[in-house]
């Protein structure tokens, strides 16, 4: 009896007919092809059959199947079997599993932790709805551009603009307490004064309670307060009757009329908002709302149906009822709106993060991927027989992909475990401001699963890839097939080779970070930090800071005559204190420079030398005279060879605007004259060195928000008690805040400490699995050629030659690996991190050789101990036994 | 139950593998309800038939044990069910009721 024509047979073959009723089919086909032939001729069966097979192709799956039709159920009952079959297994090979468990969730762990605090810094955004309605409003006059008003501007523009809602808000930090007997904080929580329509244009909405509205602008008593979700969990612990409940702000307390929605953090994760009209409150005795003397940020929310352009004329008009100095012109701007973090920070935490989930999952699943392979070989014989009992490759491939995505949900369950705790550590690590919110939400859990997803069927695939083209019943003849076969090696090679790459890559740039930190604290930053104090009086200021002014009145020479203090001076920003001021120069490429204002004193306090001209006399101090002193490395940048003395800063220096005199309107800063050049200092982001400063006179205005800047002798003890008894005196109400420029310095160059342990423990982990990664595959391969090994030996070679030949097949990936993640780290350390590696070279080759060592070191370690077992082979049992 | 509905070619199916004699498989049904209808069958509409048939109770199969002429291949076997014959004959006494209505009316 002859077959079904071959393209018949093939046809079939791609029909919809299932595979297990296709052999019963053709016997169907057959019998008719041949009754047809007999009766009717060849040419008549051959058209009824391909007919048939037509027929076939066309009619839905369910009716071609002859047999019982194929129920979801019983598909689901074959998972489950095959997921029973990987319990047996896995329980029969713990170490394995152990081993990829542990691989893939903390891969998969830290890949969620990034990947949550990723999303709540730039994806998830601030609970701003409609961003691109909401403009910031930026006014252009001269040359200087801002979205800073002051508060009487501010009502102008509002009172103007009928096409859209202008709001305004104003972000600061306060101490707070919230019951009245707690001891102030010290640390300072995240405060924004909005204007009443704020939550309206910001589309925010309250969980309880009621947002603030333009009403609380006008309202007496105790200021109204709305507090962030984040706020109410971890400071009132969720506190049921939180409505009405009153908090201190400073001094001033305030009732609690609101909790907002659990992502509002607008602007710059805010944890509470106060009306703009209670400042004055807050900082002063004055119980009434005031209109705050103050710059404020204004944005918009331009009304429907309007655009832009409509609300932009619109707003330029209003703006030129307001008297300035220079013409003012009004732009909308979304890219300045509220909590629009810069594009390009977003863009570089983006990358960084992502490369390191993307570089961490690759390891994590060139882990498991290994560990199943070596799995794989040893269970040729066991696919063998499923083979040999009629089991089709698709259905190989479905036990070992169920097997890798049940390995892959345990470990993600067991990864997001890791992320909540790691998140924590990390979030102090990058320093994330306290009102972040980084509980997981639906994005990290879907991230989670998509990763789970592409990871397990990834992982489980390799095994499935490295034995395709083989044939499956060879192993059951008793022999392997795989010897002479390079492909799967390659694809062994591969994955050893990415591992030992992302290990290195990760080594190095663990190193690196860790050279940065003990470079930074032994850098020079121009003055001598030891024993220098930045004072912040903890008084309230009163209306227009009378009160402070008048404290530093007094205490300035009070100071000066405690014993053993050297120096008093005050200064808007002390070096290395929580923030700092800059200017980006407008020229290419750009520079940074430092802003401060100053008294004369300052540099001598500091201890920075006076290379030219001179510092400012009290008289300009008072006067806000125009004049200014910058560094060294500043002259020398502008007029190389030349002194600077009377000439104008360069423009491509932006200064900030001004609060004219009374506050009534912003003006632009008039360019100061360089009076005097200081030796440099480093006084903020010391991995940058940036030595670039202009030091301009303290405006008596400002001096209500400077700190008091002592200078304790060297050897004098018990100053700063002294310091804090005096300051007590003159005002009882004082609670000063001494903190220790040195301490400030230390906080700064410990900084990529953090980094270097998040790098070194991802590094270290890296390497771990690497090597038992490449000690499971090694052991495996090996005892596959155990039988070529007897042939090696009975043909004359000595253990010595087998152990070589061995090591180097084994290590030969390892090598391979190394140079390209050295390669990859030249690379990466240059592109992106170069940036934070002052003082270090990226290619710093110590880091780059420690690297190698150790990773060297234990790749032939890991490659030693089954080898050396392999080269002891007894040729005659080997050869017996096959 | 998944339906009492039978279609036309359903009903010649089921039809046919009841003259076969019942225990009888694809390839007869398919020269049968050929023959008797004189048009042009494919085999898949017959697989489709009785799977549908099957689905709905009126047929059941079984698989028979190796014949030496398919070259040992075993084939599965319908015999029509007790539901399966109530059902065909239900619809015959229909059409004949009707076809009665028609000559007693006077018109045929």
């Amino acid at each position: 009896m002859t077959g079904l024509p071959r393209l018949a047979r093939w046809l079939l073959h791609l029909s919809r007919v299932p595979p297990e009723t296709r052999t019963e089919v053709s016997a169907d086909l057959l019998e008719l092809f041949e009754g047809r032939r007999r009766d009717h001729g060849t040419l008549y069966a051959r058209w009824r059959l391909y007919h048939d097979i037509g027929s076939l192709w066309i009619q839905p799956r369910r009716f071609v199947s002859t047999a019982t039709p194929r129920s979801t159920p019983m598909l689901l009952g074959d998972v489950r079997g095959d997921l029973r079959y990987a319990a047996r297994l896995f329980a029969r090979q713990p170490i394995i599993l152990l081993l990829t468990l542990i691989g893939l969730s903390v891969g998969l762990g830290i890949a969620t932790a990034a990947f949550s605090m990723m999303n709540a810094a730039v994806l998830r955004g601030e609970g701003l709805v409609d961003p691109d309605r909401a403009p910031g409003i930026v006014r252009t006059a001269d040359r200087s551009v801002s979205t800073a008003w002051s508060y009487r501007e501010f009502l102008q523009l509002r009172e103007g603009a009928t096409r859209m809602q202008v709001e305004a808000v104003l972000t600061d930090g306060a101490s707070v307490r919230t019951t009245s007997s707690e001891a102030d904080s010290a640390g300072s929580t995240p405060l924004a004064f909005v204007s009443g329509g704020f939550f309206s244009a910001t589309g925010a909405r309250v969980i309880a309670g009621r947002p603030l509205t333009d009403t609380d602008d006008h309202g007496a008593g105790p200021p109204p307060i709305v507090i962030s979700f984040v706020f109410w969990t971890t400071k009132l612990n969720r506190d049921p009757n939180v409505i009405g409940r009153t908090i201190w702000i400073g001094r001033t307390a305030a009732t609690i009329v609101g909790v907002a929605e659990r992502r509002f953090t607008l602007p710059n994760t805010r944890m509470l908002w106060m009306p703009l009209t209670s400042y004055e409150a807050v900082y002063s005795v004055t119980p009434e709302p005031t209109p705050p003397n103050v710059l404020v940020s204004v944005f918009g929310r331009v009304l429907p149906n309007v655009t832009f352009a409509e609300a932009e004329a619109q707003l330029s008009g209003a703006a030129a009822s307001i008297a300035a100095e220079a013409p003012l012109r009004v732009r909308l701007d979304p890219k300045v709106g509220l909590g629009r973090v810069a594009a390009s920070t977003t863009l570089a935490v983006t990358t960084f993060v992502f490369s390191v989930i993307a570089l961490v999952l690759l390891l994590a699943c060139a882990n498991v991927a290994t560990v199943l392979i070596s799995a794989a070989i040893t269970r040729e014989r066991e696919m063998g027989v499923r083979a040999a009992l009629g089991a089709s490759r698709w259905r190989i491939v479905r036990q070992l992909v169920t097997e890798s995505l049940a390995l892959g949900t345990i470990a993600s369950t067991i990864g997001l475990v890791l992320a909540h705790w790691s998140i924590p550590v990390f979030a102090t690590m990058l320093e994330a401001p306290a009102g972040a919110d980084f509980a997981p939400d639906l994005n990290v859990y879907l991230f989670l699963a998509l990763v789970t997803l592409v990871s397990g069927v990834g992982a489980g695939l390799a095994p499935a890839w490295h034995s395709r083209g083989t044939d499956l019943l060879t192993p059951l003849k008793g022999e392997s097939a795989r010897d002479n076969r390079t492909a799967p090696r390659r694809l062994r090679s591969l994955l050893v080779m990415t591992q030992a790459a992302v290990s290195v890559l990760l080594i190095v740039l663990a190193t690196l970070f860790v050279r940065a930190t003990v470079r930074a604290a032994s850098t020079d930053v121009g003055f001598n930090a030891d024993g220098l104090y930045a004072v912040w009086p903890g008084i309230d200021s009163g209306p227009d800071g009378v009160g402070i002014k008048a404290f530093w009145a007094r205490a300035i020479p009070e100071l000066q005559a405690v014993p053993g203090v050297a120096a008093v001076t005050l200064a808007e920003i002390p070096p290395f204190g929580d923030g700092y001021k800059a200017s980006m120069t407008r020229e290419q490429p750009v520079r940074v420079v430092l802003l401060n204002r100053t008294r004369g004193e300052y540099f001598e306090a500091l201890g920075l030398r006076m290379l030219d001209g001179r510092t400012y006399t009290q008289g300009e101090v008072a006067a806000k005279a125009p004049v200014a002193v910058i560094s060294q490395s500043l002259a020398r940048a502008y007029w190389p060879g030349q002194s600077p003395i009377g000439q104008l800063l360069p423009q491509v220096i932006p200064l900030p605007p001004t609060l004219a005199a009374g506050g009534k309107s912003v003006v632009p800063a008039p360019r100061p004259t360089i009076i005097g050049v200081v030796s440099d200092a480093i006084t903020a982001r010391l991995h940058e060195r940036s030595t670039f400063a202009v030091y301009e006179p303290i405006d008596p205005a400002s001096e209500i928000f400077a700190r008091l800047i002592i200078r304790v002798a060297p050897g004098a003890t018990g100053v700063v008690q002294q310091v804090t008894q005096r300051l007590r005196a003159i005002d009882s109400h004082a609670n000063p805040v001494i903190a220790s420029v040195t301490a400030g310095l230390q906080r700064e160059a410990s900084r990529p400490r953090m980094c270097a342990m998040l790098a070194g423990m991802i590094g270290g982990i890296a390497i771990v699995m690497c090597v038992i990664g490449l000690y499971g595959l090694t052991a495996s391969v090996v005892s596959q050629r155990t039988r070529e090994m007897g042939v090696r030996v009975a043909m004359g070679a000595q253990p010595r030659d087998l152990l070589r030949l061995l090591m180097w097949d084994s290590l030969r990936p390892v090598l391979l690996g190394l140079a390209i993640g050295v390669a990859a780290a030249l690379v990466a350390s240059r592109l992106v991190l170069a940036i934070m590696f002052f003082g270090v070279s990226p290619h710093d080759p110590i880091a780059f050789i420690a690297a190698m060592l150790l990773l060297i070191a234990a790749a032939t370690l890991a490659v030693v101990l089954p080898t050396r077992r392999a080269a002891a082979t007894d040729a005659a049992l080997v050869l017996r036994d096959s | 139950m998944k339906g009492e509905h039978l279609g036309e070619f359903e009903e010649f199916t089921l039809l046919a593998v009841r003259a076969l004699g019942d225990n009888t498989y694809a390839v007869p049904v398919q020269q049968y309800v050929e023959k008797a209808t004189a048009r042009t069958i494919s085999i898949g509409s017959i697989y489709a038939a009785l799977g549908r048939l099957e689905a709905k109770g009126f047929l059941r199969s079984s698989m028979s044990e190796a014949v030496a002429q398919r070259g040992g291949k075993s084939k599965r076997v319908y015999t029509v069910t007790p539901t399966g014959l109530r059902t065909a004959r239900d619809l015959h006494r229909v059409r004949e009721r009707i076809w009665n209505a028609i000559t007693e009316g006077g018109r045929s």
